[in-house]
This record gives structure tokens, sequence and C-alpha cells, in this order.
């Protein structure tokens, strides 16, 4: 078998929310393709590479860690731990103690380990109860014992421990190839987006591209695209998500009933702003267990002190919702100022919120 | 008896005035809706222009530079917003905007210009609300990257942070009126449309932006 460097990049081989590790895992290939351009992405955070090459081209395999070293570091601005050994499987474990295994060692390396690191824990305690506890002695079992006693995949195990097989089905992460090529751009996958759009174009490509390019500068919650469904209120019928998430494949378009109409605020604010509503003599407007305002309202304070009087109101429309479980009462006013801004605000227990604005 | 020995009749002088290459003026216009395409010279927006809506905030400069997209999204056309924090989306759908075609960058976090100019490249229309006063520099740089793009850009702007360059089209909201009954109903806007070249027989309108239907309308 093979002599492979393994790297192990611990900081970056979980999922990150902002796609960090792959990111870094795309970078770090490209960095490394100028040192061996056999280096090959196993999962996040692990890569490897064979090592008789580059050692010949270095002039050694000290030469080869210290250059592997000083790229990751470069790229990942963390150290790796490095491992040799020959065999994939074999190679991640050395790569996770940081140990070098010499030519021809490697068989009493694996022997060495515990039956945990094969990650079957009904395997492990059954072995244990039965005073196997390493891979070696496992490995010495009879295959056809072996078979009679366990399922298929452990066979397969049983093979990878007695040094047959050089890596475990697990060991690699099938989708990670497809998932740089699109974290890179160089293949789209067709059902990322357009599944939604039904036939694509020349143009629908040209903006999928943009908007991936633009994911890239500014992170993934930066590109947003718009969602309707059914609600009351601006804000329960749409969301924005980012571009690219998985969306629900069919969109609710029928008649909502008590559904605020037509002209809808122009801003609809994601995150409401307090206000106050005063009535004429300066106290603040509550609206009632009926559905009444308790006066009209005369001034509106926004945030900072800024006072502002109330030419006109319409409504409150009050919404009753989910009355069989703990009602949620909230109301509707539209209110136009003086200066002939008009607002969209809404009450809830107590509190007014301007939540949109007819820009 | 062969068809080159009868030359073909001339064309008439009065058709041949009349023919135009209609393909290359639809190619390098992109459509306007009702309201709009009366009061703008070929009827609708020129490729590689600029466009200024200015209107005081809360007046309806948002709402008129929306009613802009919504013939040619309806079309088919990309369109990209940049810098408007919380878009109503409803509204938008209402004016006749399909979202499907549509690339929200709310918060650009510093990089208006650089995400304007990254999305020029994958739409046909792009509305960029600039942060208070954009620098010079950066707003000729992106007017030069859609003219080259041939891209439509329009920036909404407010009286106190005009933009910085002469624009070749120019929506500004001079009043605006709501109308209600029970509740807001619709608003009547008086445009001045302006602009520089063949826009420059321009002059005031009033339009309904919205109207009853949440739409553009005359």
């Amino acid at each position: 078998m093979e002599r492979l460097l393994a790297l192990w990049v611990e900081e970056f081989a979980t999922e990150q929310a902002d796609g960090a590790s792959l990111r870094v895992l795309s970078d770090l290939l490209d960095a490394l393709v100028s040192v061996c351009p056999f280096v090959e992405p196993i999962r996040l955070g692990l890569l490897t590479l064979p090592l008789r090459g580059p050692s010949r081209f270095f002039g050694g395999d000290q030469a080869v860690f210290d250059v592997v070293r000083a790229t990751v570091r470069d790229v990942a601005g963390v150290t790796p731990l490095l491992g040799v050994a020959e065999g994939l499987f074999c190679a991640e474990l050395a790569a996770r103690e940081g140990v070098v295994v010499p030519a021809g060692e490697t068989d009493s390396f694996r022997r060495r380990h515990s039956l945990t690191v094969l990650g079957r824990k009904d395997l492990t305690t059954t072995c244990r109860r039965l005073g196997i506890h390493t891979l070696g002695a496992f490995a010495d079992l009879e295959p056809a014992r072996v078979a009679e006693r366990f399922s298929a995949p452990v066979r397969v195990l049983h093979r990878v421990a007695r040094g047959e097989l050089a890596e475990m089905p697990e060991q690699r992460d099938k989708r990670l190839r497809e998932r740089l090529r699109t974290a890179r751009g160089e293949t789209e996958r067709p059902d990322e987006q357009l599944g939604f759009f039904g036939q694509r174009s020349a143009s629908d490509d040209r903006a999928q591209a943009a908007a991936r390019r633009l994911r890239h500068r500014l992170g993934v919650e930066s590109v947003l695209v718009a969602e309707l469904h059914g609600g009351r209120t601006p804000d329960d019928r749409a969301t924005l998500v980012p571009w690219g998430a998985p969306r629900p494949g069919h969109r609710d378009e029928a008649p909502w009933p008590g559904r605020l109409g037509a002209p809808a605020p122009t801003t609809s604010l994601r995150h409401p702003v307090t206000v106050e509503l005063l009535s004429h003599e300066g106290i603040p407007i509550q609206l009632g267990a009926r559905g009444t305002l308790s006066a009209a309202p005369h001034t509106m304070v926004l945030a900072q002190g800024v006072r502002r009087q109330v030419r006109w109101s319409a409504g409150p429309w009050p919404m009753v919702e989910r009355w069989w479980q703990a009602p949620r009462r909230r109301a509707h006013l539209q209110v136009l100022l003086d200066s002939g801004e008009a607002f969209l605000v809404s009450t809830e227990s107590g509190a007014w919120w301007l939540t949109g604005i007819y820009d | 008896m062969f068809a080159f020995s009868s030359p073909r009749p001339p064309v008439p002088e009065e058709l041949r005035a009349s023919l135009r290459p209609i393909t290359l003026a639809t190619t390098k216009t992109i459509p306007l809706s009702a309201p709009w395409a009366d009061f703008v010279p070929g009827r609708g927006l020129r490729r590689g222009s600029t466009v200024v809506v200015q209107a005081p905030a809360g007046h309806g400069g948002l709402s008129v530079a929306l009613s802009l997209l919504s013939e040619a999204s309806a079309r088919g056309h990309w369109v990209g917003v940049v810098g408007i924090e919380d878009p109503g989306v409803v509204a938008m759908a209402d004016l006749g905007i399909d979202l499907r075609r549509v690339l929200f960058v709310p918060r650009p976090r510093g990089a208006w210009a650089e995400s304007a100019a990254d999305l020029l490249d994958g739409v046909d229309l792009l509305i960029v609300r600039a942060p208070s006063r954009a620098a010079h520099g950066a707003a000729r740089r992106l007017m030069d990257r859609v003219r080259e793009r041939g891209t439509v850009l329009i920036v909404v702007t407010e009286p106190s942070a005009p933009w910085p360059l002469p624009a070749d089209l120019s929506f500004v909201v001079t009043s605006s009126q709501w109308e209600a009954t029970s509740r807001l109903t619709s608003r009547a806007l008086t445009v001045r449309v302006g602009g520089r070249g063949s826009a420059q027989r321009s002059g005031e309108h009033v339009v309904h932006v919205p109207d009853t239907q949440g739409r553009a309308a005359s």
C-alpha cells in the first residue's frame, strides 16, 4: 500500500453556518496542488497526498512536512496535524495522533488501536465481552466466525482491521466533490434554485451567477429572494429567504380571510420600531376589549422623542387570531401625518409598533 | 419570367420614411408600463442609462421607482434591489413585479457600490438606494459600468442627499396627496419628468401610485 500523508485540520472539520469549512477546504486544495498535484479532499478537515513523489522532489519527508505546514498556516491560519501511514484508514489514525509511522510498520501500528476507532458501539461492546479490545485481536478472528456473528458492514470493518481494505466506507464524504464544485461556481446543481423557475434561460443563468458571486463577497445571508404565502398582514404574507436556500414547493395564493387590502406599504419593517400614540390630551391610546380605541390619535411619538401631528387615521382593524389557543390580540391602524407621510402601525399587548411605511 | 428579369418595384418614398429597424429599438430599451411610457421618449428606459427618482422621505419615491420595474419584470427581465432595507414585498407583487426574478441585497454593509456593480452583470434593471450621500467617484464608476453593461440603473434619492451626477432621466416628486375613504385608498403624486438630450421634452404629470389596486395609474 502507498504511504499517504494525511492533514487533519480540526478547526474546520465540522460544518459552519457561514460555510467557512468548505471555503477553507477549497482554498487549501488550491494551495496544496502546488506541493503535489495528487492532493485529495476526503472530508471536511481531512486531506491526503501521496508522500513518495513530493518527498523525492523536496528532498526528504521532513521537508514536505515543513512545506505543507507552512502552506496550511498561510491559507487557513491554523497548524494542521500531520500523519503518515499506509492506506487511508491508518493515515487518518496517524494524523489525529500526529505521528509518522515508518515504512513497513503500519500493520503493528493499526493492531495497537482500540476497537472504538471503528466507530461501531455495538461491535465494541460485544467484543469487549469476548475479551477483544484491540484491532489486532479483532483481526485475528477467523473471517468465517465474524460472518456468523455480525452483519455485512462489520465484515467490511473486519477486512479493514486485517489490513485487506485500505479504508472504511464512511471515511470519505461522497458529496464533497460535488459541494466543492458548487462552491467554486464550476457547476450548478439544477435543483438549487430553478426547480422553482420552471425552464431556464440565458438571463436566468446570468442572474444566478451574479447572485453566487455576491454571496461569496458578502456572505450567505446577504442575497435574498422573496416568497409569498398566506397570511393577513404584509409581514405575515411575505418572507425574504437567502438565495439558494431550499424552498417549499407550493405557493399559497388563495384569498385569506381578514387580509389587509391594497395598497400595501412599500417598506415593511422586519424589526418593527416602537412608537407612541397620544390623544389630544397627551394620554397614551389603548386598544379596548371591543376593538375600539380609547381616543382619537393626535400625536405620534417616533424614536428619539420626535413628535409628529396626526392628520388622519383609519382603523383599528382588530384581529383575534387562534382564539382556540392562547388568544393573540392584534390591531392595525393606518396613520397619516400632517407632513404627508403615511404609516401602518400595529398594537399588541398595550404597545404600538411601526410596521410599515407607505413610501 | 425569371425572378431577376423584372426588377422589384421601388419602395415608395413615404413607406421608406416609416421603416425603422424595429428589433434594434426594442432591444435597446426596456419597456415601461402605462402611465410612465407616455411621459418618456421611446416609451421605455434606454439600456445603459441612469434614472434618478427623487422625493422627500415617505413621499412616494420608492413607489415610483418600483412601479418603473413592473412592465419589464412581467416581461421576464431580472431585477436587482440594493440597499433598500425592508422592501415591502407584497406592495411589489401588487405593482405587478414578478418576484421570482428579483434579487434583494437589503444590507450591503458599506459595500453598496461594489454590490451594485456585481449585481449589474446579472440583471437588466437595478434599483439602488445609496447611503446618505454617495461619493462622486463611486457614482461615476457605477454609471460607467451601467453604460458598458447595458443595464438600467434606478437610483432612489432624497432632496437632502441628491445623486451627485446628472442623470439621463429624472422623476422628481414635487407633491403627494393621499386620498382616503375609510382607509387609505390611493395617492396622487405630482412628478416632474426631466432629463438630458431627447428626454428634454419634460413636464409635470399627476400619477396615482399606488392606486386602489396597488398599481400605478394616470
